[in-house]
C-alpha cells in the first residue's frame, strides 16, 4: 500500500526465486518456465519409463526446442532476465533511466505530460503507476495509443524489450509503484493445479476458463490471454491496467500468482486430446459445428440417398 | 415385364371397393395354394404383395443383361466399399492397441493428441463405407421399383362402429355403473386416493422446507464459533487466510468467504456454501459511494467508505457476478450481462437484473499480529441471490 | 389363411426354411411378416430427417450404456490423486462425478472418443428432431389424421431438451454447474411454490449433495424410457397411418408410393444408419466437445465468462438476456423477471406449437383427411408463420451467444442486447411479409411457366425485326399457344435440363474410352434396348393420363 512496500516485496520475491532455482528440472513443463540453461538437461534419475527409452540427444534436442519455445512465448524476455539478473549495478540503472527519459520525451510526453502529471482529456498521470504498469502497456503495444477509445486493443509493440524496460525504469524512478520482480514468474509443475484453482476464482470470470476474454460493458473488453507473456500477465495482475482490478501480492500471494501464470502457460501450450479444440469456445462453436458439419453434411447425404438413380 | 399389365389396375384403383373392405386385404384377389405353386417365385411375391394391397407398378432389373462390364463395375464398387470398411476396422484395432494415449504436460511429446482423432476417424471410415456400400448396393444393383400401396387408415367401417359401440354400451350397462351412483362415487374416491397416494409419498419424501434458509448466510453472527469478535464472522480468502484492508490496493477486488470451517446443517462450510461468495472492492481515491437507504454505514470506514462488500451471487439468476471494471466501477454478470453500478450500491443499470446486489456490512478487528482484519458486522439485511416469491 | 398352413406336401428342406417353419408354427407370422416387408416408403429425401433423429437416439443408447460403466454419479468430495494423469487437476478437490468424467477422458482407453460421440450424437438428436419438425410443419404433414403424431413429436423434443440438459449437467463441471445454478434460479422464480420446488429438487439449498444422483437416474432411466416409449408410439402411428407423400403423377390420397422396405429401402435405411453413426464418430474423433478438464470442477464461487448452454437451450439463455428488468410485486410478494423468459415463454412456444394443427384446422375449416403434402409456397400463410417463428427463435438463439458475437465482431455488449431486443420485435413481422411475398412470387412463376412454357435461352428475330425468346411449352397448348396444364401442387420444371434436354451424367460413361462388351452380351443389350424403345412408345399415351 504505502510507497515503501515495493522494495520489501522485491526482497520476498528474490527469496522465493532462489527457492525455485533449486526446483528446476523437476517435471516436464518446468523447462517452459524459461529458466536458466543449466536447467535444460532433464533429470537423469527421472523414473518415467516412457521417457527413458528416448536417447539423450533427443532429450537435449527437445529441451532445446522447449527453451526456444519458451523464449518465443516470453517475447524474448529471457535475454533481459539473464543480463539484468547477473549484474544490475547502479550505473546501468542510471543509463537505463536516462535512455527511458529520452524515449518518454519522444513518444509519451504529449499525452502524459512533462512531469508525468498527465494531460487533461489526453492521458492520465503516471506518477506512482510503477514500472509494471508501464511494462504492460508498452510491451503489449497498447501504448503509445493511437486514439481514445473505450478499449485499447493489443498491437505490435513499438519499442524493443530493452527500450520498454528503460521506459519502465524511468517512470519507476519518478514516484515508484508496483514493479516486476526479477527471477522467474512462472511456477513449477507442482503448482499448476493450485494455479488453476486460483485462476477459476479470480480470473476466469473475465478472461474465461479457456482464456478467450470477454466483452465488458459498453465496448470495453477483457482481452484474451493467448498472446500474453509470463511477464505481461504478472504486470497486469500487479498493476491493474485499464479497467482490470489490481491484485496485490497480499491478496493473491506471489506464489499464487506464479501458479496462476504456470497454469495459463501450461493450458495454452497443451494440445487438445479430443481432436480439434474448435477454438475452445465451448457450446457456441459446438453449435456451429453440429449445424454446419453435422446436419449440413447429413442433408447432402440424404439428398444423395433420395435421388433417383438412372 | 410381367408387372406392367398391373398398371391400369392401380391407377384406376377403385376406392369404393377398397374402403368397404373391413380387413384391408383384397380377399377376392387371394390366389389358392394350388395356383401359387404353379407360379414362379417372382409371381408369387407379386401376388403376396397384391394381397397386402401393395402393387408393383414398375419393376426393372438394373442390369437386365447379366455379365456386362457395367454390372461388374458396379459389383466391384460395392465390394470395394465393404473392403475399405473392413480395412478401417483392422486399422482401428491396431491404433486402439498401439497408439500412445496418456496425457502429458506440454514440453513433452504431445502425441496423445492423435489418439482420439485416429479412433474416431477410423471408426467413422468403417461406418461410412459400410453405409455407402449398402446404399450403393441398393442404388446400383437392386431392381428399380415403383410400388404403390393402398392406405387403409380411413375411419372404421360402419358395421364395426355399430358393433363396437354396442359392445361398449352393453358392457357398461352390465356393470350397472350408470344406475349405481353410490358405487361410482365411492370408486371415484378410491381411484383418487390411488392416484394421489404414490404421488404424495414420492414428493413428500423429497420435499424440503426452505424455512428461513434463503434469508440467512454463514455471515450470520456466531458467538459460539467466534467469541473473540463478539460473534462477528471473519472474512477469509479461498485458502482460509484472513482478509486485511491492507491487502487491497485502490481498484482491487477480492473474492472472500465467511471463515466458518465447520460444516453447517446442510454439509457446507464457508468456502463451499453457495450463498457465501462476496466480493470486497477497494475503491480508488475520488470514487464515492451513494449508499442505498439503510446501508449507509455498511462500508468501511463507516463514513466515506473506501471498502465495500457485495454478495457475488447475481440477483438475477445466481451466477457469480464478478467482472469488475475498476475505472468505471461497473460489476458485470457473465451469464446474462446484467451490469451493476458499484458507486450506487451495486444498483442494476443494464440487463435483466432488477435488484441491487446485497451489501455486506463490514467492520475490522485487530488480529494477534497487530494487523487489522475484516469481519462481517452481521449477515446481509436481505436475501441474497435470485428472486423468489417470498422475498420481500 | 392358406399361406400360414403347414405345407405338408412341400416341407422345407433348407436350414433357413426349417427355421422359418419353426417360427411360423409357433408365432403364425407369415402373413403379418410379409405385410411389413412389403410396406412402402416414399423415397423423397426430406423423409429421412426423422431417421437421423432415430439413429442418433440409438447411438446415444449404445454410447450412453458404455459410459455408465465408468461414470460415478456422486457428489461426494474427493481429491484428484497427486499422481493423476491430468496434471493440472492434481490435488484439486472435486466431486466423484467430475473425477470419474476425468477418468473416462484420461484413464479409460478410448473413453474420450465415446464420450465425445455421445455428446455430439445428443446435439445431432435434437437438431435432427428440429429440422424434421420444420419439414412436417412446412409441408402440412401434421394435418388430420396426424395431429397425434405431431403432439408426440413435440413431446419428444421437449423431453429431449430436458434429457440433454440433465446429461450436460452430470459431469459437475464449472460450466454445467453454472447451468444448474441458473436452473435453480428458474425454479425459484415460479410463483408461490418456487423456493419449495428448488429445495425439493436439490434436497436443500442449492447445490445440495443429491442433484447429480437424481439427474443421473433421470438421464439414464426415466427420460430414456419415456423417450423410447414415445418413439415406439411415433413409429407405430407412422406404420398405422402410413407415410405422407408429395403430390406427383400417380400419387393419390388413397395410396402411398415409393420403395418396399425389403430389400431396397432396408438397404438404404440401414446404410444411412451407418452413415449417421459415421458422422457422429467423425465429430467425436475430430472435434473436441465439452472439454470439462479445461472448465474445472464446479464451485459456487467461480464462473467463467462466455458461459453458454448447449445449443438447444441457447434460445432460453437468449430470451433471458434480452428480457427487460421487469420485476412485479404482488401483495407484498415477488415475481422475479426470470419467470417470464424461462418459464412462461417456452410454455407459450410449446403450447402454440402443440395447438397449431387444431388452430389451423379451425381457421381454414379444413376437416378432411390429408395424405398428400403441400408445397410450402402453396400455403403462404402457414409458411410465413413458420418463417416468422423460426426468425423469432433465431434471434433468441443468437442472443444466447451475444457476448461471443460482441467479442468476435468488436460490438458493444450493450448494443448487442439492445439490438437483440429490437430485432426480436421487428424481424419476425418482416420475415412474415417477406416469406409471404416470396411464396406468392413462386406461385405466380409456376403458373406462368405452365401457361407460357420454359425459357429456352434461344432468341429469335421475327421478320418484323422484333426479338423474342423461344419458349418450350410443358404440355399441349391451346390455339393461343398457351399451355393447357393446370397447377396440381407438384414441382414445375424451371429449366430445360429438368425436361431431360441435357443430362451430363449420361455422357460420362464411355467418355474416355468406349465401353466394349463381349459380342454375345452386346447383342443381348442391343436387343433389349430395342424392346425398351418399343415399350416406351406404346406406353407414352398412359403417361399423359397420369400427368393430368
Amino acid at each position: 500500500m504505502s510507497r515503501s512496500e515495493p522494495s520489501e516485496r522485491t526482497n520476498v520475491v528474490e527469496e522465493e526465486g532462489a527457492d525455485l532455482t533449486a526446483e528446476f528440472g523437476f517435471e516436464p513443463a518446468v523447462s517452459v518456465t524459461g529458466g536458466e540453461p543449466a536447467a535444460a538437461p532433464a533429470p537423469t534419475d527421472s523414473g518415467a519409463t516412457r521417457r527413458r527409452s528416448r536417447t539423450r540427444v533427443r532429450r537435449k534436442l527437445s529441451a532445446f526446442a522447449i527453451l526456444v519455445a519458451a523464449l518465443g512465448m516470453m517475447g524474448g524476455t529471457y535475454a533481459v532476465f539473464a543480463s539484468s539478473s547477473g549484474a544490475a549495478d547502479s550505473s546501468d540503472m542510471a543509463a537505463s533511466i536516462t535512455h527511458g527519459k529520452q524515449l518518454y520525451e519522444l513518444s509519451c510526453i504529449t499525452c502524459h505530460g512533462q512531469n508525468l502529471q498527465g494531460v487533461k482529456n489526453q492521458g492520465p498521470g503516471l506518477v506512482g503507476v510503477g514500472a509494471a504498469a508501464v511494462y504492460f502497456q508498452v510491451s503489449t503495444g497498447r501504448m503509445p495509443a493511437t486514439g481514445q477509445s473505450a478499449y485499447v486493443p493489443r498491437k505490435t509493440p513499438k519499442f524493443t524489450e530493452q527500450e520498454t524496460e528503460d521506459l519502465a525504469n524511468y517512470v519507476q524512478s519518478l514516484g515508484g509503484g508496483p514493479t516486476i520482480p526479477k527471477g522467474t514468474l512462472e511456477g513449477d509443475a507442482a503448482s499448476i493445479a493450485l494455479g488453476g484453482e486460483e485462476f477459476r476464482i479470480n480470473c476466469a470470470s473475465c478472461h474465461g476458463v479457456t482464456f478467450k476474454g470477454a466483452p465488458l460493458s459498453a465496448g470495453k473488453q477483457a482481452p484474451s490471454l493467448n498472446d500474453a507473456t509470463v511477464k505481461q500477465m504478472y504486470a497486469a495482475m500487479i498493476s491493474g491496467p485499464g479497467t482490470m482490478p489490481v491484485f496485490s501480492n497480499n491478496e493473491i500471494t506471489l506464489a499464487q500468482k506464479r501458479a496462476i501464470i504456470a497454469y495459463v502457460m501450461t493450458i495454452k501450450s497443451s494440445d487438445d486430446p479430443g481432436g480439434s479444440g474448435i477454438d475452445r469456445i465451448g457450446p457456441v462453436s459446438e453449435a456451429i459445428v453440429i449445424w454446419v458439419g453435422g446436419v449440413g453434411l447429413l442433408m447432402i447425404v440424404i439428398l444423395w440417398i433420395g435421388a433417383k438413380s438412372q | 415385364m410381367s408387372t406392367t399389365d398391373e398398371t391400369p389396375d392401380v391407377v384406376s384403383h377403385s376406392t369404393s371397393s377398397e374402403l368397404s373392405s373391413p380387413t384391408g386385404h383384397n380377399e377376392e384377389n387371394r390366389p389358392t395354394a394350388e395356383e401359387l405353386r404353379e407360379m414362379t417365385a417372382e409371381e408369387r411375391m407379386l401376388a403376396g404383395a397384391a394381397v397386402d394391397g401393395v402393387y408393383v407398378v414398375h419393376r426393372r432389373e438394373r442390369f437386365p443383361i447379366r455379365g456386362t462390364k457395367a454390372e461388374k463395375r458396379a459389383e466391384r464398387g460395392v465390394a470395394a466399399c465393404f473392403i475399405i470398411a473392413a480395412l478401417a476396422g483392422v486399422a482401428f484395432i491396431v491404433c486402439f492397441c498401439a497408439l500412445p494415449w496418456h496425457w502429458h504436460l506440454p514440453g513433452t511429446p504431445q502425441n496423445f493428441r492423435f489418439y482420439t482423432p485416429a479412433l474416431g476417424g477410423l471408426f467413422a471410415i468403417l461406418m461410412l463405407f459400410m453405409g455407402i456400400g449398402l446404399v450403393l448396393w441398393a442404388k446400383w444393383l437392386m431392381p428399380e421399383e415403383e410400388v404403390v400401396q393402398d392406405r387403409h387408415d380411413i375411419a372404421s367401417s360402419e358395421e364395426d362402429k355399430l358393433m363396437t359401440e354396442a359392445t361398449l354400451a352393453v358392457g357398461l350397462a352390465d356393470t350397472g355403473l350408470p344406475r349405481r351412483s353410490m358405487i361410482l362415487r365411492s370408486l371415484g374416491l378410491a381411484g383418487g386416493a390411488f392416484a394421489t397416494v404414490p404421488l404424495i409419498a414420492l414428493i413428500g419424501g423429497m420435499i424440503k422446507k426452505p424455512g428461513d434458509q434463503l434469508f440467512h448466510t454463514l455471515y450470520r453472527r456466531n458467538k459460539k464459533m467466534f467469541p473473540g469478535t463478539d460473534g462477528r464472522v471473519p472474512l477469509v480468502y479461498s485458502d482460509w487466510r484472513q482478509v486485511s484492508p491492507d491487502d487491497l490496493q485502490p481498484g482491487s477486488i477480492a473474492t472472500v468467504f465467511p471463515g466458518v470451517r465447520q460444516d453447517d446443517e446442510n454439509g457446507f462450510n464457508g468456502l463451499t456454501s453457495a450463498s457465501s461468495p462476496v466480493i470486497v472492492i477497494r475503491l480508488r481515491p475520488g470514487q464515492v459511494v451513494h449508499a442505498r437507504k439503510g446501508q449507509a454505514g455498511f462500508g468501511w470506514p463507516a463514513t466515506n467508505p473506501e471498502y465495500v462488500a457485495f454478495s457475488k451471487i447475481c440477483t438475477h439468476a445466481g451466477c457469480p457476478a464478478s467482472l469488475y471494471e475498476q475505472q468505471t466501477t461497473r460489476l458485470l454478470c457473465p451469464c446474462h450481462q446484467s451490469q451493476f453500478e458499484v458507486l450506487e450500491d451495486a444498483k442494476p443499470v443494464f440487463g435483466p437484473a432488477t435488484r441491487s446486489l446485497p451489501k455486506l456490512p463490514l467492520d475490522v478487528v485487530a488480529g494477534s499480529d497487530g494487523r487489522q482484519y475484516f469481519v462481517a458486522r452481521d449477515d446481509f439485511d436481505e436475501a441474497i441471490g435470485p428472486g423468489f416469491w417470498e422475498r420481500p | 389363411m392358406t399361406t400360414t398352413q403347414p405345407r405338408r406336401d412341400n416341407k422345407p428342406r433348407t436350414p433357413q426354411g426349417k427355421a422359418a417353419a419353426w417360427g411360423d408354427e409357433r408365432l403364425r407370422v407369415a402373413g403379418p411378416l410379409r405385410n411389413q416387408l412389403n410396406k412402402v416408403f416414399p423415397d423423397h429425401w426430406s423423409f429421412m430427417m426423422g431417421e437421423i433423429a432415430l439413429y442418433s437416439f440409438i447411438i446415444l443408447l449404445l454410447t450412453g450404456t458404455y459410459l455408465t460403466f465408468f461414470f460415478d454419479p456422486s457428489m461426494a468430495e474427493t481429491i484428484y490423486p497427486k499422481n493423476g494423469t491430468y496434471v493440472p487437476m492434481r490435488g484439486i478437490e472435486m466431486s466423484q462425478a467430475y473425477k470419474s468424467t476425468l477418468d473416462i477422458t484420461f484413464d479409460v482407453r478410448g473413453g474420450l472418443v465415446i464420450r465425445q460421440i455421445h455428446h455430439w450424437a445428443a446435439l445431432l438428436f435434437l437438431a435432427a428432431m428440429l429440422i424434421h419438425m420444420f419439414r412436417v410443419f412446412f409441408t402440412g404433414a401434421f394435418r388430420k389424421p396426424r395431429e397425434l403424431n405431431w403432439l408426440i413429436g413435440l413431446g419428444l423434443i421437449g423431453l429431449g431438451i430436458v434429457e440433454g440438459f440433465a446429461g450436460y449437467s452430470l459431469p459437475d463441471d464449472l460450466l454445467s454447474g453454472t447451468g444448474l445454478r441458473i436452473a435453480d434460479a428458474i425454479m425459484k422464480s415460479i410463483p408461490i411454490v418456487g423456493s419449495w420446488v428448488s429445495f425439493t429438487v436439490f434436497g436443500g439449498p442449492f447445490p445440495g449433495h443429491l442433484i447429480i444422483g437424481r439427474l443421473y437416474i433421470v438421464h439414464v432411466l426415466l427420460i430414456p424410457g419415456i423417450l423410447l416409449a414415445l418413439i415406439g408410439a411415433h413409429l407405430a402411428l407412422l406404420v398405422r397411418q402410413k407415410h405422407t407423400e408429395f403430390p406427383a403423377p400417380g400419387h393419390t390420397e388413397h395410396t402411398v408410393s415409393g420403395e418396399r422396405i425389403f430389400p431396397t429401402y432396408a438397404a438404404k435405411a440401414g446404410g444411412f444408419f451407418f452413415i449417421v453413426f459415421a458422422a457422429c464418430s467423425a465429430l467425436g474423433g475430430l472435434a473436441q466437445i465439452n472439454p470439462v478438464w479445461l472448465f474445472g470442477p464446479y464451485e459456487p464461487r467461480a464462473v467463467s465468462s462466455g458461459s453458454q448452454p448447449d445449443w438447444y437451450m441457447m434460445f432460453l439463455d437468449g430470451s433471458t438476456r434480452l428480457f427487460p428488468s421487469w420485476e412485479i410485486r404482488l401483495w407484498g410478494y415477488d415475481l422475479p423477471p426470470l419467470f417470464w423468459p424461462t418459464v412462461v415463454l417456452p410454455g407459450i412456444l410449446f403450447t402454440l406449437a402443440g395447438a397449431y394443427p387444431f388452430i389451423e384446422a379451425k381457421m381454414t375449416k379444413d376437416r378432411a383427411i390429408h395424405h398428400l403434402l403441400q408445397r410450402p409456397r402453396d400455403v403462404p400463410v402457414r409458411t410465413s408463420l413458420g418463417v416468422m417463428a423460426i426468425t423469432f427463435y433465431l434471434v433468441l438463439f443468437l442472443s444466447g451467444g451475444n457476448d461471443l458475437i460482441a467479442k468476435a465482431f468488436d460490438i458493444s455488449l450493450n448494443a448487442m442486447t439492445w439490438g437483440g431486443r429490437i430485432a426480436l420485435l421487428i424481424l419476425p413481422p418482416i420475415a412474415y411479409t417477406l416469406a409471404y411475398r416470396v411464396c406468392l412470387g413462386l406461385q405466380r412463376h409456376d403458373r406462368e411457366v405452365l401457361e407460357h412454357g420454359l425459357e429456352t435461352g434461344i432468341i429469335k428475330v421475327l421478320p418484323t425485326g422484333e426479338f423474342i425468346e423461344v419458349h418450350q411449352p410443358l404440355g399441349p397448348t391451346d390455339h393461343h399457344g398457351h399451355g393447357t396444364l393446370s397447377y396440381s401442387g407438384t414441382p414445375v420444371p424451371k429449366r430445360m435440363g429438368e425436361l431431360g434436354a441435357m443430362s451430363p451424367i449420361k455422357h460420362v460413361r464411355g467418355f474416355l474410352w468406349p465401353v466394349k462388351e463381349k459380342p454375345e452380351i452386346q447383342a443381348a443389350l442391343d436387343e433389349y434396348e430395342e424392346q425398351e424403345r418399343a415399350a416406351l412408345e406404346s406406353h407414352s399415351s398412359d403417361q399423359h393420363e397420369l400427368t393430368d
